[in-house]
């Protein structure tokens, strides 16, 4: 993004008029597909891509610091927890309950991230899986957040009243899509308000180099507990519209192996794009998967095929392919730094198990 | 002549190694101090101790009357110690001038809300910031590859803007660690340029280096460790006759 | 009641035992080629699946079947690598391309499966009959036989890297690829060559233990559970698979015995987690690192 905005100095305005152009017509679009698509399946299919896709960004965000986490279906489950019980036992408004339940993702991820991220590399990785195996178990084994059966009867959210609009209710699936795309705007300002301020440069620099940052005086702890828990929250946001959305909801769609899908959405979507490349990535998938469903048992073969395919053929992602000229190379190291951590790690470790037999 | 960094009976221990044992130094301000040794001989460790990049076993560190003993890498970067790393440590991936700027992080006055919400102010304060780092750049004249990738660069230009980075925290005390390496004449030459002209700003600098004409040439003062000791502080006049720091270098069978 | 804790025991090292194949298998692959190779677990249910075609259906002896159960992934595998990984291996984002395709090898291979066997779990018969007396305990003579080929190839396998070139490359080439190299290691070979004894340690674990265990689907999903017990051990350190396999299945064995339900297992995790969390090295690795970053 700096390189662009640099770059073309000169003609910024024109830039950016043309960006807002395409972004506003791009809001109308959306905005008018309900009016165009009658059949709530498409309607459900884009809530769903919106959802995944928000959860891939939050995976690029941490990925930016350098951090892989296997906790995104985690906190996802957290906030769809929290929303449903405080929706079925205290009776609380969904207006209410998705704010508040936000707020609780957002707390449990300060302590759990306070713990976590001090580790790093691989710890960190493993510590988040084992953190989404146990809050599986969590969930479905306590009756407080019933069982395997899970918690049903989840209330749609009550009616709202907009100025100028009739009270809208929730009993099919449009209301539901706007009050998405709703949320992915309020997620998608945020996020740019961070990576273009300076917290989205510390947390680069973290990620290409966190010795170098160290030593530029970014305080690497603090900056990724910041993204960890912005991520969480914005999971727990996701989660709390799921169980309002869904209605019900059982401990094991928030496992671990979600965590793995949406990564790939996020991966294949292109990493260098933190906020198009999930939603593309997210989108294509989708698509592959609904336009190539020859019968259901044969769809996941297929759709894995593809994701093969794409990830031997589209090394830096789907975005990858456009190149936007100023960028010879892709800034692409960091990942090989991760790839470095590992065998660091690896060799460090096998130095000293020297009692190998 | 005040002294700005005080190091005492510094000590660090890897396992059952002594990388650094009892060692003692004093930095006098806006001196260009050298600290040589053969290989091996803890002068990165020194340096690391110092940044903060780990804690020592024992002993203390202070600077500017203040003990930073232990405190974290970027808590001695806030405090004005920077450095250089003897493998150009850069962020590869952006631009030479994005480089620099980040070098910045310590300096903005604006409110986080105020960057996050893009007021203005905050708005200006880095346009304000990206000015001074072009400055750098100019300062050692980098200044026409500031959209390269650092990547890209040659060598030379690479060990000139891990400087850059280092300058841009606005430190006092400067540790350049083989800032030369893998120099021609002619870089050097400029390098040796671009460090003096750093100390005539008020800037106390470090720097360990292994060529013996360079050191004569910058250094007021030379210090030499050999298995993590120090073995000989002063001029490089009586340096250079010091009988253990021929055997150092050389071996006993030396000269 | 001493024969039910012998029982517990014997159970206890088959699953452990089944664990350490697994991590020692998938040790080899990601320390020696770096892959993460999330897929691995479907190996180990095409072993198992395969010895049951072979036995259940089509009458073939135990023996020859799982060496067959053990060859098959085992080619597999390396065409997989061949195919796919050698050329993710060239790219800069190799680790995460690599998980991605991982991932979309075990949806693929555990699709096919499912599509191919059906979603029952199916039983193997004993390769012996009868139970072995010691003393005051019996086991079935069945399940020790099984557990001393596990521990037959698992010596096998230390012979394989302590004492022969091809291990020792692979040694050196997990320590220090590039060094490796200069010293005249081809490592696409040797990578290739770790996927392989990987996937076959894996078929053979499905396989050999299919008479204890049983043959399900869901087989193919322990990856992930293999892969904390490789961190608990150290990931590289083969001793260290070998006590935290072991570890985990006589816990595993017991616990199931003893206490029930989730509670246990949410205790059992919170414990991995713990040890990780104090040393990341694993059991036998370093305790809190000091390596920058």
């Amino acid at each position: 993004m700096d390189n662009l905005r640099k770059k073309c100095r000169f003609n910024r305005n024109n830039l950016r008029s043309g960006k807002l152009i395409g972004l506003f017509i791009l809001a109308i679009i959306l905005v008018l597909v309900p009016v165009v698509v009658h059949n709530p399946y498409y309607i459900h299919l884009l809530i769903m891509v919106s959802m995944n896709a928000v959860l891939a960004m939050t995976f690029i965000l941490l990925l930016r610091t350098g951090l892989i986490t296997m906790a995104i279906a985690g906190f996802w489950g957290i906030g769809a927890y929290a929303s449903a019980l405080l929706a079925v036992r205290l009776h609380l408004s969904f207006w209410l309950a998705l704010p508040a339940s936000t707020v609780i993702t957002g707390i449990i991820a300060l302590l759990l991230g306070y713990l976590l991220v001090r580790r790093g590399g691989i710890g960190f990785v493993i510590e988040t899986l084992v953190f989404a195996f146990i809050i599986v178990l969590v969930f479905g084994t306590f009756d407080v957040f019933g069982g395997y059966v899970g918690i049903y009867n989840i209330p749609r959210p009550d009616p709202i009243s907009l100025p100028f609009l009739a009270p809208i209710e929730f009993t099919s699936k449009t209301p539901y899509y706007y009050l998405m795309l709703f949320l992915v705007l309020i997620v998608v300002l945020v996020f740019s308000a961070f990576y273009t301020a300076w917290t989205g440069r510390a947390w680069r620099a973290i990620g290409l180099s966190p010795r170098l940052a160290e030593s530029l005086g970014v305080n690497i702890f603090r900056y990724r507990l910041l993204a960890f828990i912005i991520a969480a929250a914005v999971a727990g946001l996701m989660g709390s519209f799921f169980a309002h959305y869904y209605g019900a909801i059982i401990p094991s769609t928030f496992g671990p192996y979600k965590t793995l899908y949406v990564q790939v959405y996020a991966i294949l979507g292109g990493v260098n794009f933190a906020i198009l490349g999930p939603i593309i990535g997210t989108l294509l998938m989708t698509i592959a998967s609904e336009f190539l469903r020859i019968s259901k048992e044969v769809e996941p073969i297929v759709t894995s095929l593809i994701v093969i395919l794409l990830v031997m053929f589209l090394p830096d992602g789907i975005m990858g392919l456009i190149r936007r000229g100023q960028r010879p190379q892709s800034p692409a190291k960091n990942i090989t730094r991760v790839a470095g951590w590992i065998r660091a790690f690896l060799s460090t470790t096998n130095s000293d198990s020297r009692d190998r037999k | 002549m005040s002294i700005i960094l005080e190091v005492k009976k510094l000590s660090k221990h890897f396992g059952g190694l002594a990388a650094i044992g009892q060692l003692d130094l004093s930095v006098i301000e806006t001196e260009i101090l050298g600290l040589i040794g053969p290989n091996g001989a803890g002068k990165t460790t020194l340096f690391n101790l110092i940044s903060g990049l780990f804690p020592p076993t024992s002993g203390k560190v202070i600077f500017d009357g203040r003990d930073i003993t232990g405190l974290k890498a970027h808590e001695i970067a806030h405090l004005g110690i920077s450095r250089t790393f003897q493998a150009s440590l850069l962020f590869m991936g952006i631009p030479v001038l994005d480089n620099v700027f980040t070098g910045y992080h310590m300096s903005y006055k604006t409110s986080v809300w105020s960057r996050l919400l893009r007021m203005p102010s905050a708005l200006k304060e880095e346009e304000l910031l990206r000015q001074r780092a072009m400055e750098i750049l100019e300062f050692t004249g980098l200044a026409s590859l500031k959209y390269e990738l650092a990547a890209n660069l040659a060598h030379g230009h690479q060990r000139i803007l891990g400087i850059c980075m280092a300058l841009a925290t606005n430190p006092k005390l400067l540790l350049l660690d083989e800032p030369m390496t893998g120099m021609n004449i002619r870089e050097a030459q400029t390098m040796i340029d671009i460090i003096r002209r750093i100390r005539d700003r008020g800037i106390t600098i470090v720097v360990i280096e292994h060529n013996m004409k360079t050191v004569a040439n910058l250094c007021d003062r030379i210090m030499v460790l050999n298995y993590g000791r120090k073995i000989a502080e002063g001029l490089f006049e009586e340096i250079k006759e010091n009988k253990e720091v021929i055997e150092a270098y050389l071996g006993k069978e030396g000269t | 009641m001493a024969s039910t804790l012998a029982q517990l025991v014997v159970d206890g090292l088959g699953m452990g035992l089944v664990y350490v194949l697994l991590a020692s298998g998938i040790n080899l692959i990601i320390a020696i080629s770096g892959i993460l190779f999330i897929a691995y677990g479907q190996f180990y249910m095409l072993g198992a699946y395969i010895l049951w075609g072979l036995v259940v259906l089509l009458k073939v002896p135990f023996f020859i079947s799982l060496c067959v159960a053990t060859v098959v992934p085992a080619m597999l595998g390396g065409v997989i690598y061949r195919l796919i990984f050698q050329r993710i291996q060239s790219m800069q984002r190799q680790f995460l391309n690599g998980i991605v395709a991982s991932i979309g090898l075990m949806v693929l291979i555990g699709q096919a499966a499912l599509l191919a066997f059906g979603t029952s779990s199916r039983g193997v018969p004993p390769v012996f009959t009868g139970m072995l007396n010691v003393g005051v305990v019996s086991i079935s003579f069945d399940k020790v036989v099984l557990i001393m080929l596990a521990i037959v190839v698992l010596l096998g396998l230390h012979f394989l890297l302590q004492k022969t070139n091809v291990g020792r490359a692979m040694r050196a080439v997990s320590f220090n690829p590039d060094v490796a190299a200069l010293q005249g290691v081809n490592s696409s070979r040797i990578y290739l060559g770790a996927m392989v004894v990987g996937c076959a340690l894996a078929g053979f674990a499905g396989g050999a233990m299919s008479p204890m265990f049983g043959v399900s689907p869901q087989m193919g999903m322990t990856t992930l559970l293999v892969l904390l017990v490789v961190v608990l051990g150290g990931i590289g350190s083969m001793t260290g698979a070998i006590i935290a396999g072991l570890i985990l299945g006589l816990t595993l064995s017991f616990g199931q015995y003893f206490i029930s339900g989730g509670l246990a297992q949410i205790f059992f995790f919170i414990v991995i987690g713990l040890i990780i969390f104090f040393r990341p090295g694993g059991l036998l690795g370093q305790p809190a690192e000091e390596m920058p970053l």
